[in-house]
């Protein structure tokens, strides 16, 4: 056990439905906006607690430009109607922004320097293209030494794959389960306490008449999960990042826009508004790993986090292991021996989605309703990290 | 003047020749809205729309550049008619049904403008019959139109008038195919099938019934009719498969109901073979079989004794090889026929059958011989006409030696040659026209005001017509170039070169006419004379003349003559007067960077530019990659430069090369304000107008700058990429190396970004890399490969 003053409670965990980019139903949806509706149905979840007491909203976000630039987590904190003594943070660690929000939310409730903390993550691949509008890169990364740096990450999933020997077939196998196990999540309403609904608005010039017309619809729905994949229809696919690899876009993550926001308190708040809190945060870990094979991550971060919150993995009830590449969670659930029944149960990212910085936080609200809906103990939200990172943290239910 | 513009064209039916029509009218900037049913299902237009989707995916591409699609506007026959009051030309293209199109243009007519052209794409029906009801007006402007497939890449179109059509009408339609779409227009009488159909349909079944007859197999008819002949290299069953059996079927049966009378008639009879083909649904290409069946990566061959299909790839005698390449076109045929050799007998056949029908013929479907001599060689591909052909083998000869296997019963039917034939002529196309048995007189060319934007017209041989080989007046020439003019303002400079391709004698001769047209001219056009005939604007640098310095001197050696050529584009680049580039066909490497430093492009829309300098190895060193960074500067207009550049690069580094002007002018190749035209015998005429309009609105050349680059930051950018292909396998360490190279002159080297270099920064960092390449060892191995294999070599 780690030293803290004190625990914090998620007392609102929820996001918005993950839509497929960069030509999904989130396409001209602004990040910001769905970060508002994310913050504002978390804050309507709680509705005795006063807004004022609220210091800092710590929001991940991994291309944090664009539609996400300009501090999005302070404009989405004014957008959302919340008081203008409410701070905000954009964070960025890649795809673990959204896990790693949630940490530092946490830790400044944990020291005692606050009592309520809003964390969150967001972010619209349709909008802001992966590596940014801007790219560029340190000359220093061409050397040989560290050549793994500008490497994409479906190269280093093909590392992974030829190390850890994970074949096409166990690839795209996994990526056929990730589908029909979020079919299935959806059928059963797995998803309806974690989800709230988006009102999508199209802006479409009428060229015959001239007019603005405004196209609205609400959705609740993930996007991505596909009842009709097959193993034939995934074996086709050709390999993308290397000439003769093994991954390809059906065994990859999609890309994706989404947003996620979490409220934590005190104990001291619970008890002042007699809030019900939905799970404590236990730990957070990240650790570095060669950033060639970055897919790997997960197996250095989680036995530290686990340590941390003071529990063996095996009693880790629920693991959202964020599926970059099936390559990649494979061979991190081999390695580890994680039970696979255990992972992902209702999907993983290669149904769902995976907009990048939100991942960590929609993942968080899936585990933390999840417990709670199966009656479970503990669970964890972890993911590898682009240049060759792990990120794991554990909720317990309350 | 007056002026007849096509503001609008309406196509009816959007089948594979409807959609293409109304896509190469987008090609050239003509509005088009294109026709066909409601459909039943789904959205209304959605025939139209999927005939639209479709055209994207065809090769070779209808479209110059297929986003392009969007622009032909939809409509069916219930809700759109209205529209088709705004279209000065209406072409009709649906199935060739008579009565279905009799219905069609009852439903259109009242909706036809008072002074559009109507036109039907029928490729055998009778435009008479098909006016048939209208009233007189409609009468007058409506004729066939008859493009053929694919209408972007054939350059014939028959146009078929009536009685009554008003000849005016004619004319200004031709005036528009052959400038505006860039047709070749031959006039036909409409008779079944018009010309080209008629004789090439005809010529494919004789070939067919000579082959049976002399019991060739159909890979050694294709080989001997193919480039052999100077025709379609897939000769004439491969034709066959392409065009589809079900489609040949279709012509045939026409031929068979409309000429019963014919004296060849016999020869219309559907061969059993092809019956038989069909009635297995083997239509040809479309079905994976036909005379030929792909197994794997085998082309296997139908054996007509068991209709089954056995290896292919059976060629022509080494013997029969030997006396086609005999340069005498009199001896040539003279060997085929004395030839005891049945594959020469066959040719000759062949021959003979196509030279009787054509005489037989020439009187009742087409005015004069050159129009089926056009029709053959645009509609099908041949070289030569086969007027031509015959004139050249020697008229006389070859009419006696016809005459007598007529007499022998050994031609295709007892029909005799017309006197004519006889009258002592030595061939039907003389300097005053070619002949006309319907005018019993020579006919001249048309001289209609379209055919002033061709200096030099197609060529008909025996016509002894100007040429832009000898004619003007040439102010130097050797064996490199030729400096000459036409006796007027503008400066020609023509390369002779094989392909071409530029060496030292180009790059001297190209510093002489600039001194030239800087002392006495307006300006200066470079022009290949076989630019309108297929021939390259050129394939680049004259590698190959090189090599002895490079075995004699080493690196050093060549240094100074890269140098040359940097400074020789530059000089041109900097000329007092315009120098503009009359680009046709391949201009590769070198012959892109000599385009790339004109002062003006005027392409045709067939023109395949690109940087291909990394097939052998190489990165272009002719400025082709300083222009690059030039014209990414002046595009970024201070913005982010890299987004800019990429294209370029990319370009560069894939060695990509443009299917059209259209899609150069997407790539870069070719600036907004370049001129892109679609007749290349009009190219010259455009090219040297340009010119003189530049060099009279106050030409003067570009003031050299110092541009912005994008430095290290572009580098690094692109080399994360490049690092990524290379380590998953896409590129070789080589091509990586290359790709950097690329990137680093692109960006103006490891510089600062937005740091301010000057051209000769540029040429200085393309030499230097160029140098450096050229003594690398992968990239010698990568010349040595081209040179011997003509094959780019992966290494």
């Amino acid at each position: 056990m780690t030293k803290q003053l004190q625990d914090a409670y998620i007392v609102a965990a929820t996001r918005t439905p993950i839509g497929k980019a960069p030509r999904g139903m989130f396409r001209n949806t602004r990040p910001d906006d769905l970060l508002v509706y994310a913050i504002q149905s978390a804050m309507a979840q709680v509705p005795g607690l006063d807004p004022k007491l609220i210091e800092d909203a710590i929001i991940g976000c991994s291309f944090p430009e664009g539609e996400s630039g300009l501090n999005m987590a302070r404009n989405a904190v004014l957008l959302a109607g919340l008081p203008n003594t409410v701070g905000g943070v954009t964070v960025n660690r890649f795809c673990a922004s959204g896990i790693t929000a949630v940490a530092m939310a946490a830790d400044r409730i944990r020291v005692g320097q606050a009592d309520v903390m809003i964390a969150g993550g967001a972010e619209s691949m349709s909008m802001v293209p992966m590596g940014g509008f801007h790219p560029s890169i340190n000359m220093g990364v061409f050397k040989d030494e560290n050549v793994g740096m500008a490497y994409g990450m479906g190269l280093t999933a093909e590392n992974v794959a030829k190390q850890w020997k994970i074949t096409r077939e166990a690839q795209d196998q996994f990526a056929l389960e990730s589908h029909q196990r979020a079919i299935a999540g959806q059928q059963a309403g797995e998803f309806d306490n974690e989800t709230t609904a988006v009102e999508i608005v199209d802006r479409v010039p009428n060229l015959s008449s001239g007019e603005i017309e405004l196209k609205r619809r609400s959705v609740n729905r993930d996007e991505g999960a596909r009842a009709d994949s097959t193993l034939a229809a995934l074996a086709k696919l050709k390999p993308v990042f290397a000439a003769k690899g093994s991954v390809t876009a059906g065994n990859s993550s999609q890309t994706s826009d989404g947003a996620g926001a979490l409220i934590l308190v005190s104990e001291k708040i619970l008890k002042q508004f007699n809030l019900t809190p939905l799970a404590r945060f236990m730990s957070f870990a990240v650790r570095g790993v060669p950033p060639e094979i970055m897919g790997i991550g997960p197996k250095e971060a989680i036995p530290v986090a686990c340590r941390a919150a003071g529990i063996t993995q095996d009693q880790l009830d629920w693991i959202e292991l964020n599926e970059a590449f099936a390559a990649q969670s494979l061979a991190v659930i081999q390695d580890l021996g994680l039970d696979p029944a255990k992972v992902n149960p209702i999907g993983g990212a290669i149904a769902l989605g995976h907009p990048l910085g939100a991942t960590g936080a929609i993942r968080s609200a899936t585990v933390i309703h999840a417990l709670r809906r199966r009656n479970l103990k503990y669970g964890m939200v972890t993911m590898c990290v682009g240049t060759g990172m792990g990120a794991a943290g554990i909720f317990e239910r309350m | 003047m007056s002026n007849f513009i096509v503001r609008k064209v309406a196509v009816l039916g959007a089948g594979v020749m409807g959609a293409q029509i109304a896509a190469h009218c987008v090609n050239a900037k003509v509005p088009v809205v294109l026709f066909d049913l409601p459909a039943k299902e789904g959205p209304k237009n959605g025939i139209v729309l999927k005939a639209i989707e479709g055209l994207k995916k065809l090769n070779p591409a209808p479209l110059g550049n297929k986003d392009d699609a969007a622009c032909i506007e939809v409509a069916n026959y219930d809700d759109n008619l209205e529209l088709l009051k705004g279209c000065d030309l209406i072409i009709e293209a649906i199935a060739e049904r008579m009565d279905w199109k009799h219905d069609l243009y009852k439903k259109v007519a009242p909706f036809i403008a008072p002074n559009a052209i109507f036109a039907s794409n029928t490729s055998g029906l009778s435009i008479t019959a098909l006016s048939d009801g209208f009233d007189a007006a409609l009468k007058e402007r409506f004729c066939g139109v008859h493009f053929f497939n694919p209408p972007r890449y054939m350059h014939l179109v028959e146009l078929i008038p009536t009685a009554a059509t008003k000849p005016e009408i004619l004319d200004q339609l031709e005036g528009f195919l052959v400038t505006t779409l860039g047709k070749g227009v031959v006039r036909a009488k409409d008779t079944p099938n018009f010309i080209a159909n008629r004789v090439g349909v005809f010529s494919m079944m004789a070939t067919m019934h000579e082959a049976e007859k002399f019991g060739l197999s159909c890979d050694v008819v294709d080989d001997l009719t193919g480039a052999k002949l100077g025709r379609a290299k897939s000769g004439t069953f491969r034709t066959a498969d392409v065009v589809g059996l079900d489609t040949m079927g279709h012509v045939i049966k026409t031929m068979q109901d409309t000429l019963p009378n014919d004296p060849f008639a016999a020869i219309y009879k559907t061969p059993d073979v092809l019956t038989k083909l069909v009635a297995a649904g083997a239509l040809g290409q479309k079905s994976g079989a036909g005379f030929y069946k792909k197994v794997g990566k085998e082309v296997q061959r139908l054996d007509f004794a068991t209709g089954q299909y056995v290896a292919g790839g059976g060629k022509a005698d080494d013997l029969v090889g030997r006396i086609l390449k005999e340069k005498d076109p009199a001896k040539r045929m003279k060997a085929l026929r004395e030839s005891t050799n049945p594959q020469a007998q066959f040719l000759w056949a062949i021959f003979r059958d196509a030279f009787h029908y054509i005489a037989v013929h020439l009187e009742a479907i087409a005015d004069n011989a050159r129009d089926i001599d056009f029709a053959m060689r645009w509609g099908f591909g041949q070289k030569l006409g086969p007027f031509e052909t015959w004139q050249a083998a020697g008229w006389q000869q070859v009419a006696t030696w016809v005459k007598e296997d007529i007499d022998a019963g050994k031609a295709l039917c007892a029909a005799p040659l017309p006197a004519w034939v006889f009258d002592g002529r030595t061939g039907v196309h003389a300097a005053d026209g070619s002949w006309s048995p319907v005018r019993r007189a020579n006919v001249p060319r048309a001289e209609l005001p379209v055919y002033q934007r061709q200096i030099f017209r197609a060529p008909v041989l025996g016509e002894g017509a100007a040429d832009g080989v000898t004619s003007g007046t040439t102010v130097f020439e050797d064996e490199s170039v030729r400096i000459w003019h036409q006796n007027d303002e503008v400066l020609i400079l023509s390369l002779k070169t094989k392909m071409h391709v530029i060496g030292a004698g180009v790059i001297a001769g190209l510093s002489k006419a600039i001194a030239e047209a800087e002392a006495n001219y307006k300006g200066l056009v470079i022009w290949g004379a076989d630019a309108a005939d297929g021939g390259a604007f050129s394939a680049g640098a004259d590698l190959q003349s090189m090599l002895p310095l490079f075995m004699s001197g080493g690196v050093k050696a060549i240094e100074p003559e890269v140098a040359k050529l940097q400074q020789a584009f530059q000089a041109m680049k900097y000329a007092n007067v315009p120098v503009v580039s009359a680009v046709a066909g391949l201009a590769l490497g070198g012959g892109c960077e000599l385009a790339l430093h004109t002062a003006r492009r005027v392409a045709s829309i067939e023109s395949y530019i690109g940087l291909v300098e990394v097939g052998v190895g190489l990165i272009p060193a002719g400025g082709g990659l300083k222009e690059a960074a030039l014209r990414a500067a002046a595009d970024a207009k201070g913005n982010d430069l890299l987004q800019f550049l990429k294209t370029y690069f990319t370009n560069a580094a894939m060695a990509s090369v443009s299917k059209s002007a259209l899609e150069a002018r997407q790539m870069g190749y070719l600036k907004p304000d370049d001129i892109i035209v679609f007749n290349p015998y009009e190219l010259l005429h455009v090219a040297k107008v340009e010119a003189r309009a530049m060099f009279d609105a106050g030409y003067r050349p570009p003031l050299p700058k110092l541009v912005p680059v994008a430095g290290r930051y572009a580098i690094g950018t692109i080399m994360m990429q490049l690092v990524n292909m290379r380590d998953g396998g896409f590129i070789s360490a080589h091509d990586f190396k290359l790709g950097q190279m690329i990137a680093t002159v692109v960006s103006g080297g490891d510089v600062d970004q937005g740091s301010l270099v000057s051209e000769q920064w540029l040429l200085d960092l393309e030499r230097k890399a160029f140098m450096e390449l050229l003594n690398h060892p992968k990239t010698q191995e990568r010349i040595m490969g081209m040179m011997q294999t003509g094959k780019p070599v992966r290494n």
